[in-house]
């Protein structure tokens, strides 16, 4: 790949993903205003008049034409200012960022602990195919699949905090502020979160080994009569990494788009939590300024990702 | 005010990653929570502790007279005052007002301020205090305006007094004025500045420390507080829905007090040791409500068939685990406003010749509005589904998220709905609203203009008794024309370590953080 490739490369994406950006405000903004449910009634209470209504219709500007909130909404998104929080008064900028640090440490830890039991069994599995090995991680995978988050994360609330003792049940302390109350925080969630899509991940895992394990070229590598750690390090592992790489980065997408559950059990400050309360009390643009955020960490994670498949595979261009 | 949200989820070969971090973690197990941010800059913070209390969810926003939402007024409680506030039997002392008098007339209220108040930034607590927080309530229209609609005016007399003028007689002027922190007396320059909802500045027993917006709420202790400087240095909320983590916590001693507990759980929690539970009838109420202006509920004797077919005492137990207190009025039993009723019970062949003498003909389809943000409606709508089944009636239940809930109630599109009102302490608060034909929150649309006489007169009869009378005669009435079919009052139920003294859990939902100590940590 030239340098001047994977400029034009990145420069097609980043256009390409404002113009989904725009696709997503635009969605967004028609569905939060179509979902019943008034916004100034939620944030007023009952017991209010008449008059307070229209008073707070009126500051938050609820009361203009929709296009017109739209076009003053996008106008100002492109400032990177995404307007003020209906329930709070507090800008949403401010308020995403606050939250993004718990998002991304949640996810990085869970997406460390998935893949550290998702590689080395998948990989296992696949080049053991129908042997006993193959079967407990097809069962304990399909096992870990069926396990409700919420219960899971219970249960180690229950094993390794009250009866071990050895974490904290809930909470959260930021990195930068105590690395060592940090890492204790995030385990028990962390663990929840990566255990649950390690059982996802060492499936698909399984599966794309397999695939190229029964793959032509592999065939020819054996015949050929190269040694079993070679055919299974050049050849089937480095070919199945295009998909592992794939589900490596839905699954990371994923995490950082919210696991609300995970969050409400461990009481921990992430985004799914925070869109989850917006919408409940129809926060317009908290929820917008939340999804957009989200659509943006998607966006980044498959460009890194499709930069790693020509890293992973040469063969793949970046055009 | 409506119900604001006040609610409230091994295997393991734990990874070479992980298991690293573990070992790292444990290391340091078992420490306490310090208060960062306070540590700097502490204005003779003591060496007292920190209580560590979980509540179920986080606060929108931290101005007092702005939020409608519970879990602010929980923190709020312990950072503002109000002029004049409800002691543990709801009857209202002084607080920011040492004392007061009503003129002959009865439309003049005189207010001697304490003296020497300070506010959290050091600034003098004055008349002119009182008069821009009221004033602002009402110029911004806040949503606690309605309390003012008999205030004409609000002066400072001289820096210590405040005069209030009332249009009529207003026995209720004291509980409007003290009966949340929703009235609370704010700062000036606090709000003008914006900061008032992040960073509020009360005369308060605590000031806030620090708000990490969904993590934690710190408050130290204020040693200037006018009542004297609270035995604790400091509270530290934390938010946590998942009832069964903050119990977790509570036993693990990683939290002191938390109010965040699924009724499922309470007898369990009731054998723990180290635990005290503590429950307190609240004077909030659940009730159901038929639409009136859908045939056939607009008759009273078809909606007096619907209170004699529903099992009250399966409800209670469904939806609270017996914690709850049976009542066929709004008032609670031990409130000096309580009035006996016992009219409804479950009668199905009375149910049955009500529906006949209301022409009602069988079958029929009710619509049962119910929401999942109060998981009791979706618990007591099934139990009535089947209560009602026997009499013809087929039960749709429609759940929404609160606030489609709102949406619908307002617009009249349900036949039947179950809620309930929170933070009642004026029998005012109970009726008024809720069955005047003027009545701001009268979704059910009922009319009797005896009923409304009698809550006119209520407003401002000043003599106790006749008061008394008075709203006992609308209450029964309401209740005998069934525009409310009242189910019961709950419990205030709350959990905190046995380390924690001089705490009472509140049956106005208050609470309070300046009179307790903690010992041990």
């Amino acid at each position: 790949m030239t340098g001047s490739g994977a400029l034009r490369f990145l420069a097609r994406r980043v256009l390409h993903s404002a113009v989904v950006l725009l696709g997503v405000m635009v969605v967004v903004f028609a569905l939060v205003h179509l979902v019943p449910g008034d916004p100034v009634r939620i944030a007023l209470g009952t017991r209010y008049t008449e008059e307070s209504y229209q008073a707070l219709r009126a500051a938050s500007g609820l009361d203009r034409p929709l296009l017109e909130q739209f076009v003053s909404y996008v106008g100002h998104a492109l400032t990177g200012d995404l307007g003020v929080s209906f329930r709070s008064g507090e800008p949403v900028t401010t308020t995403l960022l606050q939250r993004l640090p718990a998002t991304v440490s949640l996810a990085v830890v869970g997406l460390l602990v998935a893949l550290a039991i998702s590689l080395p069994a998948g990989i296992w599995s696949g080049l053991h195919e129908g042997r006993l090995s193959d079967a407990v991680v097809r069962v304990t995978s399909q096992a870990g699949v069926s396990v409700p988050d919420f219960w899971l994360g219970q249960m180690l609330i229950l094993v390794v905090a009250m009866t071990l003792g050895l974490l904290p049940t809930s909470g959260y302390v930021a990195l930068s502020q105590d690395p060592a109350g940090w890492a204790r925080h995030v385990l028990l969630p962390g663990l929840t979160v990566g255990l649950v899509a390690a059982a996802i991940m060492t499936r698909y895992i399984r599966t794309a080994v397999l695939e190229v394990a029964h793959a032509g070229h592999v065939r020819t590598a054996r015949s050929k009569g190269l040694p079993p750690r070679v055919v299974t390090g050049r050849h089937v592992v480095r070919n199945a990494m295009i998909p592992i790489l794939t589900i490596t980065g839905i699954q990371l997408a994923t995490i950082l788009g919210g696991v609300i559950v995970v969050e409400v059990v461990f009481a921990w400050p992430g985004l799914g939590r925070l869109v989850f309360d917006a919408v409940a009390a129809r926060d317009y643009a908290l929820v917008q300024g939340a999804v957009l955020l989200i659509a943006v960490l998607f966006l980044v994670v498959n460009l890194v990702v499709d930069v790693l498949y020509s890293v992973v595979d040469p063969r793949i261009r970046l055009s | 005010m409506r119900r604001p949200p006040a609610r409230r989820a091994l295997t393991a070969g734990v990874a070479g990653a992980a298991a690293g971090m573990l070992l790292l973690s444990a290391c340091s197990a078992g420490e306490s929570v310090d208060l960062d941010g306070a540590d700097g800059d502490a204005t003779g913070a003591s060496d007292l502790p920190v209580l560590r209390a979980a509540i179920a969810g986080e606060p929108d926003q931290l101005d007092p007279q702005s939020t409608s939402s519970y879990f602010a007024f929980q923190v709020l409680e312990n950072v503002f005052d109000t002029l004049v506030e409800p002691d543990e039997n709801l009857e209202m002392q002084p607080a920011l007002a040492e004392s007061w008098e009503v003129s002959d007339d009865q439309l003049t209220w005189t207010f001697h301020l304490r003296d020497g108040v300070t506010f959290h930034d050091g600034s003098d607590f004055t008349a002119e205090d009182v008069v821009y927080s009221y004033d602002r309530i009402v110029d911004e229209e806040l949503s606690n305006a309605w309390k003012f609609a008999a205030v004409a005016d609000v002066a400072a007399v001289d820096d210590l007094t405040v005069d209030i003028t009332v249009s009529q007689p207003t026995p209720n002027l004291l509980s409007n004025l003290g009966g949340f922190k929703g009235m609370a007396i704010v700062e000036q320059g606090n709000v003008e500045s914006g900061d008032i909802t992040t960073a509020p500045i009360g005369t308060g027993p605590f000031s806030l420390a620090s708000y990490s917006p969904g993590e934690s709420i710190d408050l130290v202790a204020n040693p200037d507080y006018w009542g004297g400087a609270p035995g604790i240095g400091g509270v530290h909320y934390t938010f946590v829905s998942e009832g069964s983590t903050a119990i977790a916590a509570l036993q693990n001693g990683e939290i002191d007090w938390t109010d965040s507990i699924p009724a499922q759980q309470l007898e369990q929690l009731r054998g723990t040791e180290g635990v005290e539970v503590g429950t307190s009838p609240s004077n909030d109420y659940w009730y159901l409500a038929l639409n009136e202006a859908n045939a056939p509920w607009d008759s009273v004797a078809a909606r007096q068939a619907v209170a004699y077919a529903i099992d009250r005492e399966s409800i209670l137990q469904a939806v609270s685990y017996g914690t709850a207190e049976e009542n066929q009025l709004a008032i609670p039993e031990d409130s000096v406003w309580y009035t006996e009723y016992d009219e409804y019970d479950l009668d199905l062949d009375r149910a049955r010749e009500l529906l006949a003498e209301a022409g009602v003909t069988t079958p029929l389809t009710l619509d049962f509005l119910a929401t999942s943000d109060y998981p009791e409606t979706v618990t007591a709508a099934q139990i009535i589904a089947s209560n009602l089944e026997p009499l013809g009636i087929t039960v749709d239940i429609r759940t929404v998220d609160f606030a489609t809930w709102l949406d619908e109630q307002n617009t009249g599109s349900f036949d039947l709905l179950m809620m309930g009102w929170l933070g009642n302490i004026d029998p005012d608060d109970f009726y008024y609203a809720q069955h005047h034909s003027d009545g701001g929150s009268n979704a059910q649309g009922y009319s009797n203009p005896e009923v409304d006489a009698l809550l006119d007169a209520g407003r401002v009869e000043t003599d106790d008794d006749a008061r008394q009378e008075l709203y006992a005669q609308a209450a029964t009435t309401i209740a005998d024309e069934a525009s409310y079919i009242y189910l019961y009052n709950p419990s205030v139920v709350q959990a905190w370590s046995t380390d924690l003294q001089d705490y009472t859990a509140r049956s106005d939902r208050a609470i309070r953080f300046r009179d307790v100590t903690l010992a041990g940590s």
